[in-house]
């Protein structure tokens, strides 16, 4: 069990002394989370509100289509967007195989759908005499989209952190995808893949910890947004 | 449609409104005129919220066309959106503070100018102080104080119209009065027009211009009605009859189904305080006064009345009220003419 405690100790090491090695992990994450989360909420919380709000044919189906899509496996997208962005596929010529953009493009069909059906269930759950309330004192449409999204702002922040969550801990797309090269694509997650591989297991624990620290801050800064 | 020389605030024309493909709401033609203070009464389900969702631009109608001032309603219409303000039934408070909540309206309009002044004057018209109750987040108020908050919001906008839904329903007393003279405030102050919906009948006999009943999305009349519902059993003779509880029975003819929902207006019911034989051939009703109050702009008394389970209303002159005596508490005998009752639905 050493190892376990090996892994805390080389965590602090490997952050605090600048280890270019673990940054380049830890910026290649931070940089493939930040560029799909930007992405997915800019695409989702608008759908996800469109979604729960207005009443349309084949609303249910849709709202069933999306929930399924929040269990896809990370490994068929990985397989995926593999074959659109190699050579032979349709984006080939974009040249983004093996590039934090390309991991991105998959790490954003992972979490769209998480957005989405989690931003529409928050809006569906509203009070409905909030609607009526923000008509009744003036509100124009804009005013109505963004005064409720201000009001169901921590179910959206709820769905925000799932989707964190999962986009962050993801090894399948980034690892088929990205290719786990060194210094280039080679997330957190993907790492610690590599060192468990090698039997390094507490680098892999000491990743992981970074990691989780890497979580916690967000998380941190995410629940002083909830205490506004 | 435009019509610069309309004389109606509101003007509705072949309205329906339907949920799940139900009507809820059909009113051929009705008229509301500026700066009148319109009350909606009637049971639950009547439609007296539709309406006022509908005059309120909440909704839009499924038929027909309601005119604001010559035009029609639009969503969202920037020459309307302005002017008429809703409180509904179960008002609901915007999650931030009471100066938030009552400022959230001048917000929207980008009305800058002395905001926080307005806030404490509106704070005040509903009888809260502002001191203590400004900086109050909305999830620590009582229910009335919320229902005044939200009161207080529409208040400060000081619109052309007030709708009120149900303003005074399940809060305290002192509560319901300071709505009640805050209503009035913006009908005096600016010249609000207030519609508003009410089981507060004596509220409305003594405020309202004008009174409608709404009952299964229809409007009855004027004023309050005697609705009674069944179940009507038949007595042998080709009448029906319902029994109440202290035995006492209530003749109609046939209904058009078992539970029908009988009308009687309250003018057709008439009342002595001589006695009378109940059960005999002549149909009478012995009931109590409960309640007696004046009217609006009328020397009519208005009349509740009490037999066993069932209520009633009718109305008398002032001078017949007092040559009979009549007072709360006294017994006295309804009867009425069965050609003067109507069945509904």
């Amino acid at each position: 069990m050493n190892f376990l405690l090996d892994g805390f100790i080389t965590a602090i090491r490997l952050l605090f002394q600048g280890d270019e090695e673990t940054y380049a992990a830890v910026f290649a994450t931070l940089q493939v989370t930040g560029y799909s989360m930007s992405a997915s909420l800019a695409m989702g919380i608008p759908l996800g509100f469109a979604l729960g709000y207005f009443d349309f044919p084949l609303k249910k189906q849709l709202r069933f289509i999306t929930d399924t899509l929040m269990a896809l496996p990370t490994v068929f997208i990985g397989l995926v967007v593999y074959a659109l962005l190699s050579n032979k596929g349709p984006l080939g010529e974009l040249r983004l195989l093996f590039t934090l953009p390309g991991i991105a493009i998959g790490l954003t069909i992972l979490a769209l759908p998480i957005v989405i059906s989690l931003s529409a269930a928050t809006v569906e759950a509203m009070d409905r005499q909030l609607r009526t309330t923000l008509i009744s004192l003036g509100a124009d449409r804009l005013q109505l989209l963004l005064s409720i999204l201000w009001e169901v702002r921590f179910g959206i922040l709820a769905a925000t952190v799932n989707a964190f969550g999962r986009v962050m801990t993801e090894v399948g797309i980034s690892m088929m995808v990205g290719g786990n090269i060194k210094w280039h694509t080679r997330t957190i997650t993907t790492a610690i893949a590599l060192e468990t591989n090698k039997g390094l297991f507490s680098m892999g624990i000491a990743l992981g910890l970074v990691l989780l620290l890497i979580a916690f801050g967000v998380n941190l800064a995410l629940s002083f947004l909830r205490k506004k | 449609m435009t019509n610069n020389s309309f004389s109606s605030l509101y003007q509705i024309q072949d309205l329906i409104h339907c949920y799940q493909g139900r009507p809820a709401l059909t009113i051929p033609f009705l008229e509301i005129q500026p700066q009148s203070i319109v009350g909606l009464m009637g049971p639950n389900g009547g439609g007296k919220s539709t309406l006022l969702n509908l005059l309120a631009n909440v909704d839009i109608p499924c038929a027909g066309q309601i005119l604001f001032k010559g035009r029609e309603l639009r969503p969202f219409a920037q020459d309307t959106r302005f002017r008429i303000s809703l409180l509904p039934q179960e008002a609901y408070l915007l999650h931030r503070k009471v100066q938030g909540n009552v400022a959230y309206g001048l917000k929207l309009r980008k009305d800058r100018q002395d905001r926080d002044l307005k806030v404490r004057q509106s704070l005040e018209l509903v009888g809260l102080d502002p001191e203590s109750f400004r900086h109050r987040p909305w999830n620590a108020l009582s229910g009335g104080e919320a229902r005044r908050v939200a009161l207080a919001a529409r208040m400060v906008l000081r619109p052309e119209v007030l709708l009120l839904d149900e303003p005074t329903a399940g809060i305290d007393a002192a509560s319901a009065q300071r709505i009640k003279e805050a209503a009035l405030i913006a009908r005096q102050e600016w010249g609000a027009t207030l519609i508003i919906a009410s089981h507060d009948w004596d509220w409305l006999d003594q405020v309202c211009d004008q009174t409608l009943h709404l009952f299964k999305g229809c409007i009855l009349g004027n004023g309050r009605s005697n609705i009674i519902f069944g179940p009507w059993r038949p007595r042998g003779d080709g009448r029906y009859e319902k029994r109440i509880l202290d035995g006492q029975t209530l003749v109609v003819t046939r209904p058009p189904e078992e539970n029908a929902a009988l009308l009687i207006g309250p003018e057709d019911l008439w009342l002595t305080t001589t006695p009378q034989p109940v059960g005999g051939q002549r149909q009478f009703l012995k009931a109590v006064i409960t309640r007696m109050s004046l009217g609006k702009k009328t020397d009519r008394i208005m009349l509740t009345l009490t037999a066993a389970d069932l209520d009633l209303c009718t109305h008398i002159s002032r001078a017949d009220a007092a040559l009979q005596g009549i007072q709360p508490g006294s017994v006295v005998w309804l009867s009425y003419q069965l050609e003067d009752t109507n069945w509904i639905g």
